[in-house]
């Protein structure tokens, strides 16, 4: 390995980076509009979940088991009528997701101990149904032990949780990080799999290759700036997440720049063997595209990987995303050490060394 | 440390097969140090093939070689230190300045401290880019992009240099410029083979190879090969000449025929059956034949019958 | 109309067509992929949370205790972790992640039950993937309801004391609340996004590249046409590839369709013209097609996953980002599309995200036209 060559390489490369002004700014801003933007967005929280109210009753008690339902923050009241039909009207049009129907006599009925009144839940919605009508009825159950009180002695088996590490199961405190992880693997692949391709494109790759340059310094040349911007990227994201969305990094950070730098690794390593594979930008640009959508989709992020057929879990073990993803989560909210995540770490680590290899393997300096 | 260099380029039956395609076939020549080599031919020819497979790009088929002593299929590395090579397409990167450009294959090459600010300096001037060093190449007109590209090539001062149709699209007047500086180059003792298809270029190199469908045609120096014309020219000029050009053709005595100028160049089995029979020929055909007259043929017209005899280009 | 030569468009959209014809991997990825994705998709994702490693301490091991485990596992939401922890090393467990939930029996159990009196079933619950967490969380407290009316009818005769008010829920449009449902129209509103963007922004600059460009301006073509002509042989890829998904999702996936076809047809038309509106706007003002490609990916991608109410529910989400989904096309064909297969509701209901997308279709035209024009002029 010579190392005047691998300066120049990099040199190279960073100046080509930048030479384009919008490249900058789209490098490092970006990702941290992205993260705003979508830290927000990736909730799964019931939260507001616009609710059409039919109170056939109209007495204090009705009323009363309205607000209450709505107190919590979870359902907001986006309209009232007493007819119900204008409830499928207006869940169909998606204007509430969820309506509450209470029939006429509900004051009386609940003095005597015998009121029912209806839940109409949204079906389509992706995940607030399931959750919204364990709160819903949570909240109804509540309100009419407290109007009735319980005579005697409470009796029964009753589940008494402790939630750990998230105690109000805010979603955002694991899915902000995730989003981050996923954020920088975008970033990581855009700047990696069109880079060689390019040059083959362009013909600058030849005369590269008729000079004393080996592989393992060009790839290194393209892998090393690449990796200073993405650990850049990470500082940024890291920071917004922790300063902007107030999640907490309970663990070691040295532990997540380590992990951090396999993951960007292997992301990196990925592009570029993507690069080498490719014959035109076409086609390594649909490569990365076509990609990257099951990296997204088959690593835990937005779907759990253990309700994923058995086959399908055990694709989700080449994903570098599932591995960082399990990294971030214990070491942002279980402050988990390496004890604990030597494994991940590990696979992120092989998986940078085996695509940086194949893809320096690929290089070969000769076409044809 | 290699043996002591008789050839700078030495091939034998350097071959190279795409599929059932032979691009290069059976190419055997000796190029001495200090020489400027041309490689002549139509397109499709194998040139580029050629080049690629003495660079090192290629593999070849069949066949071996040495270039600067050193053998061309196991030592391609070592070789790679000591050649330069252009290729046909601008191949400098258009988004970095004339000086970074430079920089980069100066690291690339090895050549650091003063000598590279020696070799930087030689470089800005032969290209005429010393106030321009700042300037992205990519906005550099052609001419000036070719001769830094020469000089990036040259920067390391290679033995061997490898130019494939450096000139092509470039005006004239560069192209003089360019040359002169190959001339400079090999009078310093580098090797330069070149590929071309401009026949005045070839005009400037010590020998020629000519190449035809992969095969090597002829192989001489651009003077000697202008006399050993196969097959006599006769300058034809009628009143009709897109006419004559049309009939000479039908005639058994004629082997091709092109416009020149306003005269009609005719490639004749035998001369002096030809000058006496084509007149009548034409005549009889309606065409009034002006003249007949032998001509010395030029470069081209030897280099085209050549071609011919040999089959006649590649249609790709 | 809008100075738009129908015979020159004709030729335009021949020659894109032919071109694309002998573009055998574009057009096999073309038809291929989205039935693909779709297919693979559809299987592996789902928010149905199974097998929820759990760990239990039971300290008092009666046959009460035993049947509350066994109420656990039988469920199949659970599944009993090997060689439960003692109940000091309980707490490490969800540390190390051997398990996500741990419940604890103490050795009063069984006592307070047959005694009538409260028995607490501890439970530590793993709450970093807040989702999954709740989910467990309510599945826990379901079964453990279950188990208590059980045992209170088994001792006292009676069910549990009825309950003073008693909510009735329905569930509407996905009965069976199969998350497969929920997810397969949307999966396929946002593949044929991804792919749109992808297939436009592709053809564009691979044009530049070539400097055809430059000679299309030499000839009378109107920039519109040259738009219209390049996008006609894609929206009819995009047709067919959102004929094969809908199949998919019908034959495969058993997902119920209960609204218009035509419907939705002519709603994937006007997606489809905007996303490849959107698209040939992207690479046809970025000349660079290195730019082009990493805006078209910033731009399309991340947005319509995240902020389409695909995956989140755009309810849940602060004003200002329901807001900006406005501007994503996906968005509107993500309500349409579950709108037409689970609703079963049409163009009555559905009008205002029809025009939004028309719109849609409009503005990228546009925006394409006038930058091609500003470059062929």
């Amino acid at each position: 390995m010579n190392w005047l060559r691998l300066r120049e390489m990099v040199r190279k490369e960073l100046r080509q980076m930048f030479r384009d002004p919008r490249m900058a700014r789209l490098v490092f801003i970006s990702p941290i509009i992205q993260l705003v933007v979508f830290g927000y967005a990736v909730t799964t929280d019931v939260h507001n979940t616009p609710t059409y109210v039919v109170d056939l009753d109209q007495t204090q008690e009705s009323r009363s088991l309205v607000a209450t339902l709505t107190a919590g923050g979870y359902f907001r009241v986006v309209g009232r009528s007493d007819r119900p039909s204008d409830l499928r009207r207006v869940l169909d049009r998606g204007d509430a997701l969820f309506g509450l129907e209470i029939p006429r006599g509900f004051a009386s009925d609940l003095s005597q101990g015998q009121a029912v009144v209806q839940i109409l839940v949204d079906g389509t919605s992706a995940n607030t149904a399931t959750t919204a009508q364990g709160y819903a009825v949570g909240i109804v159950n509540d309100f009419g032990s407290k109007a009735i009180p319980i005579r005697g002695t409470p009796s029964g088996v009753e589940l008494r949780a402790q939630v750990w590490y998230n105690s109000n199961l805010e979603s955002r405190v694991y899915n902000v990080p995730a989003t981050a992880g996923i954020i920088i693997l975008l970033m990581c692949l855009m700047l990696t799999s069109l880079s060689i391709v390019r040059e083959r494109e362009l013909g600058t790759l030849e005369q590269l290759m008729v000079s004393p340059l080996r592989p393992v310094e060009l790839i290194l040349g393209k892998t090393l700036p690449v990796v200073g911007v993405a650990m850049i990227d990470l500082l940024l994201v890291s920071l917004v997440a922790t300063l902007w969305f107030g999640i907490p990094i309970r663990g070691s950070i040295s532990l997540l720049v380590l992990s951090s730098l396999f993951y960007v690794v292997a992301g990196l390593g990925m592009g570029l063997l993507v690069s080498t594979i490719s014959d035109t930008q076409q086609e390594a640009f649909m490569s990365m595209y076509l990609i990257f959508l099951p990296a997204m989709l088959l690593s835990g992020f937005m779907f759990p990987v253990s309700s994923m057929p058995e086959v399908f879990q055990k694709i989700t073990l080449l994903n570098p995303i599932r591995y960082f993803l399990e990294t971030l989560r214990s070491i942002f909210l279980k402050g988990a050490g390496i004890s604990v995540l030597w494994p991940q770490v590990l696979a992120l680590a092989v998986m940078g060394v085996v695509a940086l290899g194949f893809a320096t393997r690929r290089f070969r300096k000769r076409i044809g | 440390m290699p043996d002591a260099v008789q050839f700078a380029i030495d091939i034998q039956g350097l071959t190279r097969r795409f599929g059932d395609f032979t691009a290069v076939d059976h190419l055997t020549f000796q190029v001495k140090p200090g020489e400027i080599f041309g490689l002549l031919g139509p397109n499709g020819a194998g040139k580029t093939t050629a080049i690629k497979m003495l660079t090192g790009l290629l593999l070849p088929t069949e066949g071996s070689g040495r270039v600067a002593g050193l053998d061309m299929v196991t030592e391609t590395e070592e070789i790679r230190g000591r050649i330069g090579y252009m290729s046909q397409l601008f191949s400098l990167y258009g988004d970095l300045t004339v000086e970074e450009n430079v920089s980069l294959f100066a690291g690339l090459y090895g050549v650091t401290g003063s000598e590279l600010r020696e070799r930087k300096q030689w470089t800005l001037e032969m290209a005429g880019l010393a106030d321009q060093g700042q300037k992205r190449t990519a906005e550099l007109p052609l001419g000036w992009k070719q001769r830094l590209a020469l000089g990036c090539a040259v920067l390391h001062k290679p033995d061997i240099l490898f130019l494939d149709e450096p000139t092509s699209g470039v005006d004239p007047i560069s192209r003089r410029r360019f040359w002169d500086l190959i001339y400079s180059l090999a009078e310093g003792g580098t090797t330069v083979l070149v590929s071309t298809h401009y026949m005045e270029e070839a005009e400037y190199c010590h020998r020629i190879a000519l190449l035809n469908r992969g095969k090597l045609i002829a192989l001489d120096q651009p003077a000697v090969l202008r006399e050993s014309n196969p097959h006599p020219i006769l300058e034809l000029e009628a009143d009709d000449v897109l006419k004559a050009l049309t009939e000479v053709q039908k005639s058994p005595e004629v082997l091709d025929a092109v416009l020149f100028g306003r005269s009609v160049h005719v490639t004749v089995k035998d001369r002096e059956s030809a000058l006496q029979s084509l007149g009548p020929f034409l005549a009889a055909s309606g065409v009034t034949v002006r003249s007949i007259e032998p001509v010395t043929p030029t470069l081209e017209d030897v280099v085209v019958s050549l071609v011919t005899a040999a089959g006649g280009a590649r249609e790709d | 109309m809008f100075g738009v030569d129908l015979y020159r468009l004709w030729a335009m959209a021949r020659k894109e067509a032919l071109q694309l014809r002998r573009d055998r991997r574009s057009l096999a990825l073309a038809f291929v992929l989205p039935v693909l994705l779709v297919l693979i998709f559809g299987y592996a994702i789902s928010w149905d949370v199974r097998d929820i490693p759990l760990a239990v301490v039971d300290q008092d091991r009666t046959q009460r205790s035993r049947a509350l485990v066994e109420a656990f596992t039988s469920s199949g939401y659970f599944h009993l972790v090997p060689s439960p922890p003692t109940y000091e090393e309980a707490d490490g467990w969800l540390e190390r992640e051997r398990a996500r939930m741990v419940l604890i029996l103490r050795p009063t159990f069984a006592a307070r039950v047959e005694s009538g009196r409260l028995a607490p079933v501890q439970a530590l619950v793993d709450g970093a993937d807040a989702n999954t967490a709740a989910i467990a969380l309510n599945y826990a407290q379901v079964i453990v309801g279950a188990y208590s009316a059980r045992v209170a009818a088994e001792l006292h005769g009676t069910a549990l004391r009825q309950a003073p008010l008693t909510p009735q829920v329905r569930i509407w449009y996905n009965e069976t609340l199969t998350s497969r449902n929920a997810i397969v129209p949307g999966l396929i509103a946002v593949v044929m996004m991804i792919i749109a963007a992808m297939l436009t922004s592709l053809t564009i600059a691979r044009e530049w590249e070539r400097g055809t460009m430059e000679q299309l301006a030499a000839t009378p073509v109107h920039p519109l046409e040259v738009v219209l002509g390049k996008l006609i042989p894609y929206v009819v890829i995009g047709l067919i590839d959102v004929l094969m998904t809908l199949a998919l999702g019908l034959l495969v996936f058993q997902v119920p369709f209960r609204g218009s076809m035509g419907f939705l047809l002519l709603s994937s038309l006007f997606f489809l013209l905007g996303a490849f509106g959107v698209g040939l706007f992207i690479s046809a003002s970025l000349r660079s097609q290195l730019l082009a490609t990493q805006v078209s990916m910033l731009a399309t991608y991340l947005p319509s996953f995240l902020l389409s109410g695909f995956a989140f529910d755009l309810t849940n989400m602060p004003r200002i980002l329901q807001l900006l989904s406005l501007v994503i096309p996906a968005r509107y064909f993500v309500v349409i599309i579950k709108g037409v297969f689970l609703k079963g509701i049409g163009l009555a209901v559905l009008w205002p995200e029809l025009l939004a997308m028309a719109a849609f279709s409009v503005i990228g035209l546009g925006l394409a036209a006038r930058s091609f024009h500003k470059d062929l002029e």
